[in-house]
């Protein structure tokens, strides 16, 4: 067997597949290390159940391969492959109870009785179901359910652990305390995981690395951090997170949009005239004149106050754009904010970013300019 | 008006439909369903418990309870087996022509017994289209085998339509995470699947069982009706009603009236306690 970049546990290669014509998944590429945590994150449709299915062996790619701590598994079957999935739905295996049902894959293995016990005995510690060894998965909480299924699939000591929206049946609090539980179970037994969902709450939370998929291709992956403050496309910006899209064009080291121009940073690169767009995050659109500012501070425009509202911790600001026909932002402003520099509708205030990001946009065609030709 | 809200108690007026509703029930099951089994254990024991235990005991009538009962076992084991295998396979395979195999299968309860029991004849009869082909000591009809074959026909599709919906209903990932946690296919089928079938599996080997031994349209048929031989229960009642033989007739139809009580019974408390846990 033949290794790639010995280290990682998990290792997808060019996935492809289609279902009846139409590409669900279009050369994916990833690797998963050890004792890491991957989430893949899209909306439904992104093929992010796919590739967990296709890892796990219940789906067969048109082409690509899937190794296993360097071993390749492409074609075995499920049951060879040694993954641990937990479903959506959990699948505990309803006549059994939480021990048979944690006991089952060693049950398979063929192992001694009494290596299965201890086994048992040692998992339903590890995840706290001490009082519930003898109690059928009907008689248990979504949560209780679901730590039967982690146990399950680490009985049998699984190559990688796969989790299909593990957290979509639970309600909201409870499911913030399992992300936290879990994430610290994972890191403790320091096996591969591999989570998909479409919360990026979830993804951020949980996530070592982020995988955000769009229509069966992976657009970025990076860390939570690099994901959120430096998203690689429009689609990545706005699905984690609320941002800002403003539509303009490359101009000689500017980013321009009717009145606006911004410098770029000598690191971004582009070509002249090329179809770019402005991407702020709320939470980065500033609307008073800076006066002891600490960040870096761009001027863009005037805008018209048209909607103040208060949502909880913050307070989000919709501005009408002076030069851009009916373009609104989107401005979050943290409480001493809003103390200090209160806003009333139909105010004119100056409107400006301390962080951005301007990002092509290859749906665009390039603007044509007397400036020509690429400077890549 | 009283000030005390919290204190009203609310009285309406007696509510005369509930009553008399059921009144009404009962008035119309009576002459349909009770008053006929009543009469069968009254009639039964008129003359007395000794000469109802005698007409039971006879040799003859024990032989035609325990032919049915032999019969009607055989052609639920096959009926069973068969039904766990054709939901399986249909319930996890799509494939051309699916719907129309289920159809087949269902086809048998919609003819009448009689037709079933001719179109044996037709086919396994002495001059039919393969029973003519049979050596004369190989022959079916006329033997316990047809009364059997008999009772697969009427009784097919029964243990298939009642395993068959909980098999479409089951999900699919429970299968794919044993299959996950290193089971194979027929692991997968005793371990997982099966467990989950349990009620269903029983409640289709009863209604089989119990259809099977009630049987008379196609045995009649078949069997060529003779008697400690190829003589059914029903037969038995049959032919000894015609004969005149009220009293013998009376006790074999005591038995097979309380066996199907026996049998509801199970289906109906048997099956919440097989499906829990």
């Amino acid at each position: 067997m033949f290794e790639i970049n010995g280290g990682a546990a998990v290792h997808v290669i060019s996935l492809s597949k289609h279902f009846g014509g139409a590409a669900v998944l279009d050369n994916i590429n990833f690797e998963v290390a050890q004792g890491e945590i991957v989430v893949l994150l899209g909306a439904s449709g992104s093929g992010k159940t796919t590739i967990l299915r296709i890892i796990a062996g219940l789906e067969i790619p048109d082409t690509g391969r899937i190794l296993l701590h360097g071993k390749e598994v492409t074609e075995l079957p499920a049951r060879e492959r040694g993954t641990g999935v937990i479903f959506q739905s959990y699948a505990l295996f309803p006549k059994m109870t939480v021990a048979k049902n944690i006991g089952y894959g060693l049950r398979l293995r063929g192992r001694s009785r009494k290596d299965i016990r201890k086994k048992i005995d040692e998992l339903i510690e590890l995840v706290h179901l001490e009082e519930h060894r003898d109690k059928y998965p009907a008689q248990l909480s979504g949560g209780q359910q679901q730590r039967v299924a982690i146990a399950r699939a680490l009985a049998y000591e699984p190559e990688v652990l796969l989790f299909d929206e593990p957290f979509g049946a639970l309600d909201a609090q409870i499911r913030t305390r399992l992300r936290k539980e879990i994430r610290e179970l994972l890191k403790k037994i320091n096996v591969p995981s591999i989570f998909i969902t479409h919360d990026q709450e979830e993804a951020l939370e949980l996530a070592d690395r982020i995988a955000v998929l769009n229509k069966g291709m992976i657009e970025q992956i990076a860390t939570p951090f690099d994901v959120y403050m430096h998203p690689e496309t429009e689609y990545v910006a706005t699905f984690l997170g609320a941002a800002n899209i403003i539509p303009g064009y490359i101009d000689h080291r500017c980013f321009r949009c009717e009145d606006i121009s911004i410098d770029l940073d000598d690191e971004m690169r582009f070509s002249n005239g090329q179809a770019a767009s402005l991407v702020v995050r709320p939470e980065d659109v500033f609307l008073r004149k800076p006066e002891n500012l600490i960040q870096k501070y761009q001027p863009l425009t005037d805008g018209i106050v048209d909607e103040v509202s208060f949502v909880g911790a913050f307070e989000r600001v919709s501005v009408r754009l002076a030069f851009i026909h009916d373009k609104r932002m989107i401005v979050t402003r943290p409480k001493t904010e809003t103390a200090a520099f209160p806003l009333t509708i139909g105010q004119k205030v100056p409107v400006g970013v301390v962080r951005f990001r301007v990002l092509p946009d290859n749906n665009r065609e390039p603007v044509q300019r007397s400036s020509s030709a690429a400077k890549r | 008006m009283s000030a005390n809200v919290s204190g009203v108690k609310h009285t309406r007026g007696f509510d005369v439909i509930k009553p008399l509703s059921v009144s009404v029930l009962i008035a119309i099951m009576l002459p349909l369903v009770l008053l006929p089994l009543a009469s069968i254990f009254v009639f039964g024991t008129s003359n007395g418990l000794t000469s109802f235990w005698n007409a039971l005991v006879a040799p003859e009538a024990i032989f035609a309870l325990k032919l049915s009962f032999a019969t009607s076992f055989w052609a639920m084991i096959f009926n069973v087996i068969f039904g766990l295998f054709a939901a399986y396979v249909l319930s996890r395979y799509a494939f051309w022509g699916r719907n129309a195999i289920i159809v087949m299968i269902s086809i048998p309860t919609a003819i009448p017994t009689a037709v079933a029991g001719f179109a044996l004849l037709l086919l396994w009869g002495p001059y039919g289209l393969l029973g003519r082909y049979l050596p004369p000591d190989m022959q079916i009809m006329f033997t316990p085998y047809a009364i059997i074959l008999a009772n697969i026909f009427v009784t097919f599709p029964l243990a298939f339509g009642v395993i068959m919906p909980v098999l479409e209903t089951m999900s699919r990932s429970l299968e794919e995470a044993s299959a996950t946690m290193g089971a194979s296919r027929w692991q997968t089928f005793w371990y997982v699947t099966l467990p989950s079938l349990r009620g269903a599996i029983v409640g289709g080997a009863l209604l089989t069982f119990a259809r099977a031994v009630g049987e008379f349209g196609s045995t009649i048929l078949v069997s060529g009706n003779l008697a400690g031989r190829t003589q059914t229960a029903p037969l038995y009642i049959f032919s000894k009603f015609n004969e005149g033989q009220v009293e013998a007739a009376n006790a074999v139809a005591v038995v097979l009236a309380l066996f199907s009580f026996v049998i509801f019974s199970v289906l109906f408390f048997a099956r919440d306690w097989l499906e829990a846990d």
